[in-house]
């Protein structure tokens, strides 16, 4: 697959195979398209004028999701995102989990109460937050709005979960626990997570795919390509000659 | 990397940078260049302190200079004429609502035949029109000295005759008459002459006809027009009784106030004789001082006239109240039409408050005392609950400031009403609809809007909008909308729209902003979602900029406030509160504003009379107003802030 922005090719000759309900990490230097391919995947990328897919395809669950029946809003329920930044809404906790399955039109209050219950559960707020879910989520420490994000994500039960450095702006104890978290996650849900840390990748993923300029140099699961990694370029980067 | 690549910075520089400051008049030139930039941050937080001083040190002299005033009012006993005056007054609007409500109840009586009379009339004068020129040329031949020849007259006659037949003919007559009818008349109007003296009998026949319909119609609802008649003359005693006690008083107090003026003149002339070194001139300054001495106005005396016929008033009141009450008895519960009847049943709800009032006022003569003095708490009140603001006037002014209030208040409220939805609906398109293009073109447009000069606006109010909403309002259809049809153009709704347009650009600016200021992350979390466009917008990105939006409205409220220019031009200049009880139908009355007054009235008023005085206290209250509007609405902006952060 190819993606451009515009004239300048972000993407070239993508060919991955995401595993089924495992963690896949995305590594490699800054600037070499992690993001935009995990924006691919959702179809994030469809606002920003002039960026497509120029070549190949993207599926999820062997649909192409650029095929005409495909409805942009259903494919983004299936699969679910969690932004660097942490970025819950100004409303309260329970709102804010809930917000995904009200788009979608779910009324029923036990419906929401059980699914909200349900995603907090698993994004191990629920012991932590359980008494104050009508109180402002702004009101929440960073680690926390960052694992309720992820319960907002996963309210509406997505097939796939894509997380764009979801620590990058924590500090340990809040990874560790959102880590964690994401072992967890991996039973339920399909989960492809970017670090620029590579303890993170190993200890958290299954697969790791490093890229480089666009292109996917090496793929595998993790412990073959953080122990003996076939490329030159994967092994440089790795011990930190370039970053 | 080797800290030996690091670019060396030399440990002499500071000591240069020392050396070299140099210092202007014995100041730091930094110390300078702060001082400069404070003063002017400093020079509006001064001029808005000054502004404040200014209008507190004109206006708050209001209070004792009205205290003094309503001290005379007492003094001469207006207020003890008033006390019976006021609640008279009501009797006219009573009376004038049976007076509308005969004429509906006949109407369907007599309809027909006034207007077979009228027709009948309407088309004479337009026969006489049509032969106007042969008329007046027999007229002048007749009223000549000698008369003319007889064989003259007869030509002109003949003259006449075909002239008003061929008038006659050509006429249009309406379908109100029947086909012999029209064929009577036409023969009778083509005789017409000046010779004649009588009205043409067809003419005559109709008008009689005419006053049998209004007899009858008169006859049928005798009970109405003599209640009617009754009520209206009730009053006549009591009113001359009342006129003769206010010219009385009024002289009582014009020699006050003129004795007043000759104290204060004696004052300043002996003031002025302590001042003057020159013997001669200090002599006839004190001389003339002696001379500025008006006799004692005896004040105690003059109302104990007044108040020694409260027994005599109180005689006539009752009367009043009787006579009153037995019209109000009289008067029967159908009266035909849909019309009449509402009429009725709106004078027959007022009388009995009317009877009560004058009942209270027979016996507030009683208590009411002359030497009670006028307490500033009552002064106060007089101003910021008084509903009266009447100025030159020759009984007595007063300067309440709720009928001014309610107009500002209302109009305020109709703009914001107007420009709200329609700013921030624009705003939202703008910002999240609009390609780059339709940006381009809506924003400038918007704020282009603030450059009109409002004068130009008010123009447009007077010319264009009171026309449409006037045509508007005359549309068959939408008579189910209260307060069709409207009486005046220029009314508060007009001066509402204009103001609503006038606020718009502020509160679409300020709008479009806060939605700018809404994290890009919540757009990126509701998407990435599978929320909608719209979803993403009404859940998420309106709520987040809610507060910003009003607090785009309160600035909007408070340029709206602040206008001048197109309230003074359109919103009508009545002086006096609207009648609320018209429901929502009220925005189409015409008011004035506590802007628009002061524009008005302060180039005509002498410095520092009460009347200078209370303008001044009405610019205080919309400053503080203005000042609270735009404090809300920084309080409103920054709990946004602290929200986003
Ligand atoms: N909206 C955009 N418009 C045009 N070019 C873009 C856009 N977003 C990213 N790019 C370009 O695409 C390339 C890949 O960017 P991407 O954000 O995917 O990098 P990344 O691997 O996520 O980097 P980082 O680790 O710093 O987040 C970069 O060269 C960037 O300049
Ligand atoms: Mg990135």
């Amino acid at each position: 697959m190819d993606f451009c922005y515009g004239a300048s090719r972000a993407l070239e000759d993508i060919s991955l195979d995401v595993p089924y309900h495992r963690v896949t990490a995305l590594i490699g230097p800054s600037g070499c398209g992690k993001s935009t391919l995990l924006r691919c995947i959702n179809r994030m990328n469809d606002r920003v004028p002039g960026a497509r897919v120029t070549r190949g395809q993207v599926r999820v669950k062997g649909k192409n999701i650029h095929d005409a029946d495909v409805d942009l809003t259903q494919l983004r329920k299936q699969v679910g995102m969690v932004f660097q930044k942490s970025n819950p809404f100004a409303k309260s906790i329970y709102d804010n989990v809930a917000y995904g399955l009200r788009i979608h039109g779910e009324k029923n209050k036990a419906v929401l109460d059980e699914a909200v219950e349900r995603a907090l559960r698993h994004s191990a707020l629920w012991d932590e937050l359980k008494d104050r879910l009508g109180a402002s989520a702004l009101a929440l420490s960073g680690g926390q709005q960052q694992r309720l994000c992820i319960a907002r994500a996963i309210a509406t039960l997505p097939d796939v979960l894509l997380m764009d450095e979801p620590c990058s702006a924590l500090d340990p104890i809040s990874t560790l626990k959102i880590e964690e978290l994401m072992s967890q996650l991996a039973r339920e849900f399909t989960v492809i997570i970017v670090t620029h840390n590579m303890q993170q990748a190993v200890r958290v993923s299954d697969f790791t795919a490093f890229l480089h300029l666009g292109k996917i140099i090496e793929f595998g699961p993790t412990e073959d390509i953080f122990t003996n990694p076939r490329e030159k370029l994967t092994e440089d980067y790795l011990r930190g000659i370039f970053s | 990397m080797d800290s030996s690549d690091l670019p060396r910075r030399p440990e002499l520089r500071n000591l240069i940078i020392r050396n070299r400051k140099r210092t202007i008049l014995g100041f730091d030139p930094q110390q300078i260049i702060k001082y400069f930039f404070g003063a002017n941050a400093s020079t509006a937080v001064i001029v808005l302190v000054l502004i404040m001083i200014f209008l507190v040190r004109e206006g708050v002299d209001f209070l004792p200079t009205n205290r003094h005033e309503l001290q005379t009012y007492r003094q001469a006993g207006l207020e003890f004429c008033d006390l019976v005056d006021r609640p008279l007054r009501e009797h006219q609007t009573l009376s004038s609502s049976l007076r509308q409500c005969v004429s509906a109840a006949l109407e369907p009586i007599v309809k027909d035949a006034r207007e077979r009379r009228n027709a009948a009339f309407l088309l004479k004068t337009q026969a006489e029109e049509k032969a106007a020129r042969q008329r007046e040329a027999l007229e002048n031949a007749l009223e000549r000295e000698p008369p003319p020849a007889e064989d003259q007259l007869a030509a002109l006659r003949k003259d006449l005759q075909t002239a008003a037949a061929a008038a006659s003919q050509a006429l249009i007559y309406p379908s109100l008459f029947t086909a012999e009818e029209t064929a009577l008349f036409k023969a009778q109007l083509a005789a017409l002459s000046p010779e004649l003296t009588d009205l043409p009998p067809f003419i005559q026949a109709l008008s009689a006809e005419f006053m049998t319909q209004d007899r009858a119609a008169r006859e049928k609802y005798a009970d109405l027009v003599t209640a009617q008649e009754e009520f209206d003359e009730a009053p006549d005693d009591l009113h001359e009784l009342v006129d003769e006690l206010k010219e009385q008083a009024l002289g009582a107090k014009q020699s006050v106030e003129e004795s007043h003026a000759l104290a204060v003149n004696r004052q300043q002339l002996l003031e002025a004789a302590e001042t003057t070194a020159d013997p001669d001139e200090k002599a006839s300054l004190i001389k003339e001082a002696e001379a500025s001495v008006g006799e004692e106005v005896d004040l105690t005396a003059l109302t104990k006239e007044l108040t020694a016929r409260t027994g005599e008033l109180q005689t006539q009141i009752a009367a009043y109240v009787e006579s009153a009450e037995k019209a109000a008895a009289s008067l029967p519960d159908d009266v035909g039409t849909p019309d009449a009847a509402a009429l009725l049943q709106k004078a027959k709800k007022g009388l009995p408050a009317h009877v009560q009032d004058m009942r209270e006022a027979a016996t507030a003569l009683e208590s009411w005392r002359v030497d009670k003095p006028v307490s500033m708490l009552r002064v106060i009140g007089a101003f910021f609950f008084g509903t009266e603001w009447i100025t030159n006037s020759s009984w007595q002014d007063f300067f309440g400031f709720v009928p001014l209030l309610t107009g500002s208040v209302v109009i305020a409220l109709i703009a914001v009403f107007i420009a709200t939805p329609i700013s921030v609906i624009a705003a939202i398109y703008t910002n999240q609809f609009a390609t780059d293009r339709e940006k381009e073109l809506i924003k400038p447009v918007i704020e282009f809007i603030q450059a009109i000069p409002s004068v130009v606006l008010g123009f447009i109010g007077i010319s264009l909008v009171g026309d449409l909403i006037k045509e508007f309002s005359e549309v068959s259809w939408l008579q189910w909308i209260p307060g069709f049809p409207i009486q005046e153009r220029l009314n508060m709704f007009n001066a509402g729209c204009l103001l609503a347009f006038m606020a718009v650009p502020t509160m679409f600016s300020l709008s479009e902003d806060a939605l700018n200021n809404v994290p890009r992350g919540y757009i990126d979390a509701s998407d990435a979602l599978g929320a909608t466009k719209l979803q993403t917008v009404f859940r998420v990105i309106v709520p987040a900029g809610i507060s910003g939006i009003l607090s785009a409205v309160l600035l909007g409220l408070g340029r709206v406030i602040g206008e001048t220019m197109v309230v003074l031009l359109v919103a009508g200049n009545r002086i006096a509160i609207p009648d609320f009880s018209a429901g929502p139908g009220v925005v189409f009355q015409p008011a004035h504003t506590l802007t628009g007054i002061i524009a008005q009235e302060l180039g005509e008023v002498s410095r520092g009379s009460s009347h200078w005085q209370a303008l001044f206290m009405v610019g205080i209250v919309l400053f503080t107003i203005s000042l609270l509007v735009n404090w809300c609405a920084r309080a409103v902006a920054r709990r946004f802030e602290s929200q986003k952060a």
